[in-house]
């Protein structure tokens, strides 16, 4: 898709004025740039437009290392906090507070403050009690500790990211959740020495622009060149991991982006890399998502892609994101 | 350096499972049984609880859980290791009131009644842990890290940020 016909941040009309009016932000920013390019591949784009100026529901996740399910929601019903349990999973929960940081069932580590999307990775990747799992890109560590606790705290769980700064937020997150099965690593992804891995997340750094409800300014910081460059690093990133998954091993990748560039195109290019590894469905019941797509700007992806998914802010009420599977043979 | 010690570059060292689960059962009755699919390592004047009985074979930050502290003259129990292991405890408990936990959470020093001996104790509120206290001349002070600490007005109900006494 290189070269394509991206429209450039200066071809970008304002609004209509009668747009104006229903969707202000717009009159006074530019930062729905980069959005604008998925018109047609958004179902119900005018919703999603609607939905990303809204803020994020709280959400967080039950602690099973920690507490149980039905213990849990007891001591929250008796603490008169309001809450409301996903219908696609069960240890997800969202709450009516302001500050769930300043819950007391926080700091006990019973519940771990996670956007809702966010917990759709590790559910695909679905490690296992015992098992050696990597998390490649995995500060701060939401879904590593969703991962340990999967786990049971049993097994292997080594959480990687090569930055110091995000290290610290990344080891005091698995302290906090109680996880002893996690080893905190900091290689270059794209280098992470040769083991065998049952499993392994790839949580790749990414333009972020599914996190628009969080911080709008994501949108601003967008461009075709940005998504290009970190395209490279998430292409070596998963052909790393490729390398690490052991036969019959499974492999997930994520962003929080909308940008086929760093989504599809990704997966599809390594696909073609490396031999064996073969696209499963990413699909879980009761969320909604869209397929991911079989060609962006003239570039073909293939019909297999349809077994990615691709998640809009206006269609759980939540971040946006994208999941794919892949099996190695 | 000696050749071996050049071998074994791993700052973490093994420590026999029944010393620190000995030390936990002796202070908090905890059996154990709780510690039977747990590895103990230490690395500087901390213990280290890991899932596994071997150090993985590539350069770790960190391995598992910060465990206890072996700085005192008393071993002191990370508020982590109490919140997973402080549920099996028999002794040395002190289960709060609402008012009371919301002091300890911020760090507020209480006196209390409680037939408990002097010394790291671990701190319940209907039932499940919050983490480490020390007792002390019938005075329960919070060993929860600072930064965890919820302020006063904030604690529980959301509704306000951490005023802090």
């Amino acid at each position: 898709m290189e070269g394509s016909g991206v429209e450039e941040p200066t071809a970008w009309k304002f609004p209509s004025p009668g747009r104006l009016r229903i969707y202000p932000i717009n009159a006074n920013s530019r930062r729905m740039k980069g959005l604008e390019r998925y018109r047609n591949i958004v179902p119900d784009f005018e919703g999603m437009m609607d939905a990303i100026v809204l803020p994020l529901p709280v959400t967080a996740r039950i602690n099973t290392l920690k507490t149980d399910r039905d213990r849990l929601l007891l001591r929250l019903r008796k603490a008169e906090v309001s809450h409301r349990p996903f219908t696609w999973y069960p240890f997800g929960l969202r709450l009516e507070v302001e500050k769930p940081g300043n819950l007391i069932e926080n700091l006990m580590g019973l519940i771990h403050v996670q956007e809702e999307i966010s917990m759709a990775s590790p559910v695909v990747l679905d490690p296992k009690p015992g098992e050696r799992v990597l998390d490649l890109c995995a500060a701060p560590g939401s879904k590593t500790t969703q991962m340990a606790m999967m786990m049971e705290n049993r097994g292997l769980l080594a959480a990687n990211d090569p930055a110091n700064t995000r290290v610290a937020s990344l080891r005091s997150n698995c302290e906090r959740a109680g996880a002893l099965n996690v080893v905190v690593t900091r290689y270059d992804g794209r280098r992470f020495p040769a083991r065998e891995f049952d499993r392994v997340l790839v949580d790749a750094p990414c333009t972020g622009q599914g996190m628009a409800r969080k911080d709008i300014k994501v949108l601003d910081r967008w461009s075709l060149r940005r998504s290009l460059g970190l395209q490279r690093l998430q292409r070596a990133l998963l052909k790393r991991a490729a390398d690490l998954v052991k036969p019959g091993g499974t492999l997930v990748y994520s962003t929080c982006t909308f940008a086929p560039e760093e989504n599809e195109a990704v997966v599809s290019w390594v696909l073609d890399q490396v031999p064996g590894i073969v696209l499963d469905d990413a699909w879980i019941g009761g969320l909604e998502g869209s397929p991911g797509l079989e060609e962006w700007e003239g570039s073909k992806f293939g019909e297999e892609m349809q077994r990615c998914v691709r998640y809009y802010p206006h269609q759980n009420d939540a971040g946006g994101f994208f999941v794919a599977k892949l099996i190695k043979e | 350096m000696s050749q071996s010690s050049l071998k074994n570059k791993s700052p973490f060292q093994p420590l026999d499972r029944a010393v620190v689960a000995g030390m936990m059962q002796s202070r908090f009755g905890i059996p154990l049984e709780a510690f039977e699919s747990v590895s103990f390592y230490r690395r500087g004047r901390n213990v280290w609880a890991f899932s596994l009985p071997e150090i993985p074979d590539f350069s770790c930050e960190s391995v598992g859980l910060r465990f206890m502290s072996v700085r005192g003259r008393v071993p002191k129990p990370t508020t982590s290791a109490l919140q997973l292991f402080g549920r099996y405890a028999t002794k040395n408990v002190v289960d709060l009131s609402s008012d009371q936990a919301e002091k300890f959470v911020a760090g507020v020093r209480q006196s209390i009644s409680i037939p408990v001996e002097d010394g790291y104790v671990v701190v319940t509120l209907g039932g499940e842990v919050i983490g480490c206290g020390q007792y002390l001349d019938g005075e329960l002070i919070s060993q929860l890290p600072k930064e965890r600490w919820i302020g006063i007005d904030g604690a529980c109900d959301g509704s306000s940020g951490g005023g802090r006494r």
